[in-house]
């Protein structure tokens, strides 16, 4: 599961890279393109402090950061200090545009809007594109010679196309829905068109999603040619799936009169979600390599149309050294206090654990829940749990610690939970192992495979806590009751972490792994596009 | 809108030929009003003057004098008419009364403020008569630039009722005072107009000031929004400028026109059956309240209702077919109406001249006179539609074309000779009625796709 580590990848690399930078003379700004969506520099979280490692782990490379948000406002400053072996940065936002093209009254080109429809009735019949269909796609995109940006938000050819396809498919009633759905869908791909033209001289990119960042990163492949690594870490349009299950900004036209049919989607809601799909194909396509954290991911990935020879996984590591400390400094007894420690969002199902306390309280009375985590995401959530909190009669049980540095909060606790409703690789997990902590996690992502470990070698070493199911307070408590009233049980947890963390993720391995993976995309720099 | 529409359809749907006439009275009277009770008004001050003993000398200069100044402050304000209207519109959209008032009041400064600043040096300096005079002729002048932004702003409140029975008073009191210090000659007639005036701006104005809350006592925040500011702004004044410019045209050159008063000079030729004629477009004013402030302000609604709270787009496009059939059929009124009214006065135009005493010399410039007036509402009434559909541009390229051509074709009238007097306004309105239509047309063609792909 883990690529060998090898001990002189490093220097080879190195080589790899001093070969290309001359065989290129040509001004790169970096060695790596990391595309980034919504999180390194500006978002702490599982992803942006996994990025940071990889670039600080990594220091025979550099890397351009191109940061893709939704709007400024989102985004406060950056959150990280970039290590010297950055080299560029570029800052995009999809929703604020700079400079949007003049609006005004023009016919539009028709050929090209024909050939779009073709494109489109090819992405309906079967999903997958050649790449010469795709390079057209999108050499043509935000260009005078096929569709530009203003030919797509103000032409006559444009609005013809639109109201065509209303006619055709639309089978929800609000015109006006629909038109700005198919909007919003658009424009941001000509931003990123306009990215990837832009873009300076880089050696090869990687992305960190599918999503525009996927799909920027295809661009850029099909563009220029050169290599394009794409590495999930949740799954990008599952997570997208579930986000459009739920929003509420689109209306599903469901009347009173047809009851039966409202467990059915919406057509615009279809739409968006088809969307997300069919991006996320178009970077598995154009992507030389698709990487991922764990084997239940890596299935998810070819199911959604990744071809198989190219997925790969690495997974997460730590640096072990660092929560050493944070072991040493442990007491003897076990403390009875449940950490949470993740931002306060309804992905992470706070909720759940506040209840989980209350249950676990009824039982013993000295038990705490310390949700350790950023809370300015989602203000109404935050303040759901707090008056959640309250309504229990919890207030002396639970305490919202904000952000905080997790090599102090970990030895004072007693078990670190995990109630998400979806996760990929938690490096939490791995942080609480490091220190000698179990932990207690939904069975989500690979939760399962972290605590109990996956093949025969890692499972004898043992569980390292409990897995429940998702929105469980129940067996939650349950599970944490057992482990926290057995002294002999939780010891033998904290072993089975300390080793299981130890021996499949160290960072050191994931390092290594990395370094051949570019070092192969570096290398192979010089072939022509594949399909 | 919907209460004065709802008003004439309550009295429409009573269902009796009485029931109709009375409705379309109605109508014609609010809409027409302002102008037709001023025209009547100053008629009938010259002619009790007259009566009364004072000199006809003084009385057609009363009558230059006070043309001259509804002309001048008409193409003064006219552009701030607009400007304004729009200003207040955003404003009552945006759900933001209070800040009406205020705007009103920095409306009001900048046009009658600024209106004494550049008349009170070109009256001062070109009229020779006695200092009362002169401050008569600017107090007129400053108390109609405020009137007007007045009367529109009313009327773009619906307050149509209000406005016609104040015109009543105001001009009633116009002419009593008028009459009672009619010894003072020219002076106290423009003193008249003048208490008349003044009447009307401040029963105006108080009305204003009671319905509209205000915070704060001046603002000049309709200034600030500078690209619809231009074109409104330049919109307003090339309209009226266009209406002027063939009387100035007449006014100005010596073989038409002679000195009254100061610099003022009439054309006796012209302006005579001109003004007769504005009388004869009481009843397509009347069809244009009815059929455009009524029914196609109420299709036009159902048009974006539908395009904002998410119809289909088969339903869209039938709203717009039922604008369009309303836009349509509203022209269609009009032209029918005022073409009745042409025929009739072709008929009885002889008959009529004779009975208000105008030299039968005139009845062919009359003739013409009607058919132009006649066209004018129409063009306005296009205008209008085309305002509700925010086409400020084409609205600009319109009345540009009006006031241009008005200008040249005047013009060549004058090279052509006397039989032609009067054909060079028509053939212009005629040409702007034209392309309007035109413009109107291709508008609604493309309304779609302009109000989804161009909006923002």
């Amino acid at each position: 599961m883990v690529e060998q580590m090898n001990s002189t990848a490093g220097t080879r690399v190195a080589q790899a890279v001093q070969a290309a930078r001359a065989m290129q003379p040509d001004g790169a700004v970096a060695d790596i393109a990391l595309l980034l969506e919504g999180t390194y520099p500006y978002i702490r979280g599982g992803v942006s402090a996994w990025v940071h490692q990889i670039i600080s782990g990594l220091p025979e490379l550099t890397f351009a950061i191109i940061f893709i948000g939704g709007e400024r406002k989102m985004y406060g400053a950056a959150q990280y200090q970039f290590p010297p072996n950055v080299t560029h940065v570029e800052t995009h936002y999809l929703l604020d545009r700079d400079e949007p093209p003049k609006a005004g009254a023009r016919k539009g080109n028709r050929r090209a809007f024909s050939e779009m429809g073709e494109l489109h009735a090819h992405m309906r019949r079967s999903g997958q594109m050649s790449g010469e269909d795709m390079m057209s796609a999108f050499a043509g995109l935000g260009s005078e010679g096929g569709v530009s940006e203003g030919d797509f938000l103000y032409s006559e050819a444009s609005w013809d196309y639109i109201t065509k396809q209303y006619r055709e498919r639309c089978t929800e009633p609000s015109f006006v829905d629909y038109f700005w759905a198919i909007r919003a869908m658009h424009t941001p791909l000509f931003v990123l068109a306009n990215i990837a033209g832009k873009l300076p001289a880089v050696r090869a990119v990687h992305s960190i999603s599918t999503g525009y960042a996927g799909l920027l990163g295809a661009m850029i492949r099909l563009r220029r040619g050169i290599p394009f690594v794409l590495t999930e870490h949740g799954i990008y349009t599952k997570e997208r799936k579930i986000d459009l299950s739920q929003a509420t900004w689109i209306h599903d036209h469901n009347d009173d009169v047809c009851n039966t049919l409202h467990d059915e989607m919406g057509y615009i809601r279809g739409l968006w979600i088809k969307f997300y799909e069919q991006i996320g194909r178009m970077a598995y396509a154009q992507a030389s390599r698709i990487v991922t954290l764990y084997e239940g991911n890596r299935l998810r990935q070819i199911a959604d149309g990744a071809a198989p020879e190219k997925t790969l996984v690495i997974t997460n590591g730590i640096d072990l050294q660092r929560y050493q400390a944070a072991l040493e400094k442990r007491p003897d007894e076990i403390p009875p206090i449940l950490g949470l420690i993740g931002r306060v969002v309804p992905i992470k199902d706070i909720k759940t654990f506040i209840r989980t306390l209350r249950m676990l309280v009824n039982e013993r009375s000295d038990a705490q829940g310390w949700i350790v985590g950023p809370e300015d995401e989602d203000p109404s959530y935050v303040n759901e749990c707090k008056e959640l909190v309250i309504s229990l009669g919890l207030t002396n049980h639970v305490k919202f610690m904000g952000f905080q540095n997790v090599t102090e909060i970990l030895p004072q606790l007693g078990l670190v939970v995990l109630t998400s409703i979806s996760e990929a690789l938690p490096l939490v997990v791995l942080e609480a192992f490091a220190s000698g902590v179990p932990c207690l996690a939904t069975d989500v992502g690979s939760c399962r495979e972290l605590i109990e470990g996956s093949g025969e070698e890692d499972r004898a070493l043992g569980a390292a806590g409990s897995v429940v199911f998702i929105a469980d307070p129940e067996g939650a408590a349950k599970a944490a009751l057992e482990l926290l009233n057995n002294t002999a049980r939780w010891r033998a947890a904290q072993q089975a972490g300390l080793a299981r963390v130890k021996r499949y993720y160290d960072d050191k391995l994931m390092f290594s792994s990395y370094r051949n993976l570019y070092m192969q995309a570096l290398n192979g720099a010089a072939q022509p596009l594949s399909v | 809108m919907a209460s004065i529409g709802s008003e004439i359809r309550k009295i429409l749907e009573r269902d009796s030929y009485w029931s109709v006439l009375r409705a379309y009275g109605y109508a014609g009277l609010v809409s027409g009003g302002p102008w037709v009770l001023s025209i009547l008004s100053i008629m009938m001050i010259g002619v009790l003057a007259v009566i009364l003993g004072v000199a006809q000398k003084e009385v057609n200069a009363f009558q230059i004098c006070v043309t001259y100044l509804m002309a001048g402050s008409l193409i003064w304000t006219g552009g701030m008419q607009l400007m304004f209207t729009r200003f207040v519109a955003d404003q009552t959209y945006a759900s933001d009364k209070a800040e009406v008032l205020p705007n009103l009041f920095g409306v009001l400064t900048v046009t009658m403020g600024g209106g004494f600043v550049w008349a009170a040096p070109f009256i001062f300096w070109s009229f020779t008569g006695p200092f009362f005079q002169q401050l008569l002729l600017l107090s007129n002048f400053i108390i109609l630039s405020g009137l007007w932004i007045n009367l529109i702003f009313l009327s773009g409140m619906k307050a149509y009722r209000r406005i016609v029975w104040t015109l009543v008073r105001g001009y009633s009191l116009g002419v009593v005072v008028a009459l009672m210090v009619s010894s003072w000659e020219l002076n106290g007639l423009l003193l008249g107009v003048l208490i008349g005036h003044g009447y009307l701006l401040f029963s105006f104005l108080h009305h204003i000031v009671r319905e509209y809350p205000g915070r704060s006592l001046i603002k000049f925040d309709f200034l600030r929004n500078r690209r619809s500011f231009y074109s409104l702004f330049a919109v307003g004044t090339l309209y009226y400028l266009a209406v002027w410019v063939d009387k100035f045209i007449f006014w100005f050159v010596p073989v038409t026109s002679e000195a009254v008063i100061g610099p003022l000079r009439a054309s006796i030729i012209y302006d005579l059956p001109i003004f007769l004629a504005y009388l004869f477009i009481l009843p397509g004013m009347a069809v244009f309240l009815v059929s455009m402030e009524a029914d196609f302000a109420e299709q036009h609604e159902r048009f974006y209702r539908a395009v904002r709270e998410g119809d289909t787009l088969m339903h869209i496009e039938h709203r717009r077919d039922r604008m369009v059939y309303a836009a349509r059929q509203g022209i269609y009124e009009i032209f029918k109406v005022q073409g009745l009214t042409v025929v009739l006065c072709l008929l009885w135009g002889r008959e009529l001249l004779h009975a208000v005493g105008i030299s039968p010399l005139y009845i062919h410039l009359f003739y013409i006179d009607v058919v132009a007036v006649s066209v004018q509402v129409l063009l306005m009434a296009i205008l209008n539609v085309l305002f509700y559909l925010d086409a400020r541009r084409e609205v600009l390229i319109i009345t540009a074309c009006f006031f241009i051509s008005n200008l040249i074709f005047t013009f060549a009238t004058l090279h052509l000779g006397a039989e032609t007097f009067g054909y060079g306004f028509a053939a212009s309105v005629t040409l702007s009625a034209f392309l309007s239509l035109f413009i109107l047309s291709h508008k609604f063609n493309r309304l779609e796709y302009e109000t989804f792909m161009l909006q923002n």
